[in-house]
């Protein structure tokens, strides 16, 4: 099993992956929850020192006046001991006092309207990280109104320190989570897959000729392939008692004969007549010859009907290959008394297949036709689709009988020289060359019709 | 300039002229070799220059600088002297000149320190530095010099001992006829320090103004130096002085009889020498060696055995020591607080605002019976 196709290592992948992000997203979250809540902690400060000094501005000897209450500043400082700075700007923009030029807000226009308004924000200010808090406000003293603008900034060591150790004891939550998701995720991971083993041993246990039904509980997904797997063996079951009966009847088939032959020469043995013995000898040699012929046969719809056999398909011409085997047919027919005729196209009609199998397969139609009593037997071939047909004017196959015909040793009649074989192989070869074999009535509702239907040739 | 020179005239400036005006410098060359045994041994690092900028009086300065250089054979040490003001706008102009600032103009160290001017010292002496005397690990308070009174003996046989602010206030209200013309003080307006003092004093106690206002009635005589008014203290101008340096006033006391220190009972106020090490220090590994062993047992040993500053390291106890001074005084004496309360001092309407009222309260009429 290669790394990559493991089911387990798949299904934890694809698992970890979205948690593994899902977690890193946790992580970020909390950082910014973390810094948040530190801010707005923090945040309080600002706003507690911008209000203690603006209420310690006035208007003094005709200008903006701040009497600075140290307190607002030490707050700012905090435990972290943090740099302050603080400033006062007037209505104009300008400096008042404080310890350093601040810069201003930019959402914050001194418009002297409005009340109160406090806006913060970070801002990077002499290479120094400041948290800023800017208070516009106003004074109002009975005949004059003048803004104002207080802002204050302080380092921010004591909101990273809070926002760290917020984030720690978060992290630690996270983290905690994500390694109980995990355990929880191999476990799951582990059971979900334990039916598989469980499938996997089974079939394992298994004697390799059994193929009786597989019965195990298993989960719906596995349920449908045990099912499968059922159906598989079942299929199997019935070729094997196809191929059983087959054998069956073939040795049966081959047995008969051979009895007749050994029964014919022991006959012959007790006589002392030479003509006696030539005439046996003349009836063994064509019961020997029927034999060897059943023989082929068989040889030729075994290899028909093994599955692993995929010979090489060549375009062939449907017209010149019906010529030849009445050509071949002919003379014999002709001694039969049969008339073999050829009904052609003028045109080559050109297929994909097997010579040898569309040889074979018309010369057991012919072979079939004249044995059960045909006297006039056409060779038809047909252009599109193609189609390669042989027609007599026998005494045909009654309709109910047409598909059992197409089962080995099944005989039309039960006299006759014929084996029963011929049309299982048609069959057989039509098959292997994707045709459909159509059983029909002769020309003028006499006799039988034998077609190959061959599906329409490729471009 | 002979060395022995510079030392006398140095001692001079201290007793004299605390709040030195001069710009002096002392340098002590590097020696090509190591002179005592255990001096350090790296010599890498035991080498190249070292300038300390001080407010603080060259003849005072000595002992320490020596003994660092005994120590540092391999360093040139150069120390120049300014004034708290001169030494300030000095930086301000060129903060790449000195690798070590000390100065007891606590808001003007701070401010520097806030802006980002400051490089931390991270050694195991800062570390273990008391948080009270530190901010953050950039600036470092190196001595305990409380504010005290200074009083002549035959004031204290004729009217008590003032031994605190009170007893102070009562003296000045129920004798300003005697007292005319005869206390001494800083003045707000021209002393930074004396700024520095009274608005530290008006945050502790309302009554601060009321003891204004008593000195105004005496008419006190509002100077510039500690040193100035140890000089009239000793020659019999003034009867008392509020609000000397303590370390000055120490030792002159110590030998003049006619002299008493009294370090107020109810709350004295404690200034401190703040150090730091410039951030674009040219030699910042010797500024921080230097400063290190400021902070060090050995540095505090000599600052409070040779000079009159007292030492705060923790481990260092007698005469001398911010332990020492604790235990007698108790919870009377008050540090400046390192916080940003000392940029509040320096706000410029603040100062404003403060000495308006220092004048005010000063020049109150206090023969109207509205008081």
């Amino acid at each position: 099993m290669s790394r990559g196709d493991s089911l387990y290592r798949r299904l934890l992948t694809w698992l970890l992956l979205p948690l593994l992000a899902l977690g890193g997203l946790m992580v970020l979250q909390a950082w910014v929850d973390a810094r948040r809540t530190a801010d707005r902690a923090y945040d309080r400060l600002l706003e507690a020192a911008t209000l203690a000094i603006a209420e310690q501005v006035q208007w003094q000897d005709g200008r903006l006046w701040l009497d600075l209450p140290p307190a607002a500043l030490e707050m700012l400082a905090t435990d972290a001991e943090e740099r302050v700075f603080y400033a006062l700007y007037d209505a104009a923009g300008r400096f008042v006092t404080g310890n350093a030029e601040l810069p201003g807000d930019p959402r914050l226009t001194l418009d002297g309207r409005g009340e109160d308004r406090l806006f913060y924000r970070d801002v990077d200010w002499q290479g120094l990280s400041l948290r800023q808090g800017v208070r516009h406000s106003r004074l109002e003293d009975w005949q004059l109104t003048e803004g104002f603008e207080v802002r204050v900034a302080h380092t921010r060591e004591g909101r990273i320190a809070l926002t760290n150790q917020l984030l720690r004891s978060n992290l630690a939550v996270v983290l905690a989570m994500a390694a109980l998701a995990v355990v929880v995720l191999l476990l799951a991971v582990r059971s979900a897959l334990a039916p598989l083993t469980r499938l996997r041993r089974a079939i394992r246990a298994r004697d390799p000729r059994a193929l009786t039904p597989l019965e195990l509980a298993l989960p719906r997904e596995l349920a449908e392939l045990r099912e499968t797997l059922n159906e598989l063996l079942a299929r199997m079951r019935r070729v094997r008692a196809n191929q059983e009966r087959f054998i069956g009847d073939a040795s049966h088939q081959l047995r008969t004969p051979l009895a007749g032959l050994s029964a014919r020469a022991e006959l012959a043995l007790r006589q002392d007549d030479p003509q006696a013995w030539r005439n046996a000898l003349e009836a063994m040699q064509a019961t020997s010859a029927r034999t060897a012929r059943l023989a082929m046969q068989l040889l030729s719809l075994t290899r028909l009907d093994n599955p692993e056999h995929h010979p090489e398909h060549t375009p062939l011409d449907l017209e010149q290959l019906a010529r030849e085997a009445v050509r071949r047919h002919w003379s014999e027919c002709h001694g039969h008394g049969v008339d073999l005729g050829l009904a052609g196209t003028d045109a080559p009609v050109v297929v994909h297949g097997i010579a040898w199998e569309l040889e074979e397969a018309l010369t057991n139609l012919i072979d079939n036709a004249w044995c059960y009593g045909a006297h006039r037997i056409t060779v038809r071939v047909g252009g599109t689709p193609p189609v390669l047909a042989v027609e007599d004017d026998g005494p045909g196959i009654p309709e109910s009988q047409r598909r059992l015909v197409l089962r080995p040793f099944h005989r039309g009649r039960e006299e006759g020289e014929g084996s029963g074989l011929g049309l299982a192989i048609v069959d057989g070869i039509a098959r292997a060359h994707d045709a459909r074999l159509v059983l029909a009535d002769g020309p003028d509702g006499r006799g039988l019709s034998v077609s190959l239907h061959f599906p329409e040739a490729a471009p | 300039m002979s060395r022995s020179w510079h030392v006398i005239l140095g001692l001079l400036l201290c007793l004299w002229l605390p709040i030195a005006t001069a710009d002096e410098q002392l340098t002590f060359p590097a020696s090509p070799r190591p002179t005592t045994p255990d001096s350090a041994t790296d010599g890498e690092e035991n080498a190249g220059q070292l300038v300390v900028h001080g407010a603080l009086d060259t003849p005072i300065m000595r002992p320490i600088l020596e003994d660092f250089h005994r120590r540092h054979p391999g360093i040139t040490l150069r120390y120049r002297n300014l004034t708290t003001l001169a030494l300030h706008r000095r930086f301000l102009a060129s903060p790449a000149d000195a690798d070590v600032v000390i100065s007891s103009a606590m808001p003007l160290q701070y401010y520097l320190a806030n802006a980002g001017h400051a490089m931390s010292l991270d050694t195991p002496a800062a570390r273990a530095w008391p948080a009270w005397a530190r901010w953050r690990r950039e600036l470092f308070a190196l001595t305990f010099e409380p504010i005290v009174m200074v009083v002549r003996r035959d004031i204290v046989e004729r009217f008590g001992r003032p031994d605190n602010h009170v007893a102070l206030l009562d003296l000045l209200e129920q004798h300003p006829k005697s007292l005319q013309g005869r206390v001494v003080t800083y003045d707000p307006v021209r002393s930074g320090a004396g700024y520095t003092y009274a608005i530290a004093e008006s945050r502790l106690s309302p009554r601060y103004w009321d003891l204004v206002s008593a000195l105004g009635l005496v008419k006190a005589d509002l100077v510039e130096t500690t040193g100035e008014m140890l000089e009239g203290l000793a020659n019999g101008r003034y009867l008392i002085g509020y609000n000397l340096l303590g370390s000055y006033a120490r030792q002159v006391v110590a030998q003049d009889p006619a002299l008493i220190q009294i370090i107020p009972n109810d709350y004295a106020l404690v200034t401190q020498r703040l150090a730091f090490i410039p951030r674009l220090a040219p030699h910042p590994v010797n500024a921080r060696r230097f400063l290190d062993y400021l902070l060090s047992e050995t540095g505090q040993r000599v600052l409070a055995e040779r000079t009159p500053l007292g030492a705060i390291h923790p481990a260092l106890d007698g005469p001398g020591t911010a332990a020492a001074l604790r235990r007698s005084q108790g919870e009377a004496l008050h540090p400046l607080p390192l916080s940003p309360g000392l940029l509040a001092t320096l706000d410029e309407l603040k100062r404003q605002a403060l000495l308006s009222r220092w004048q005010r309260e000063y020049g109150r009429d206090r023969s109207s019976p509205a008081r």
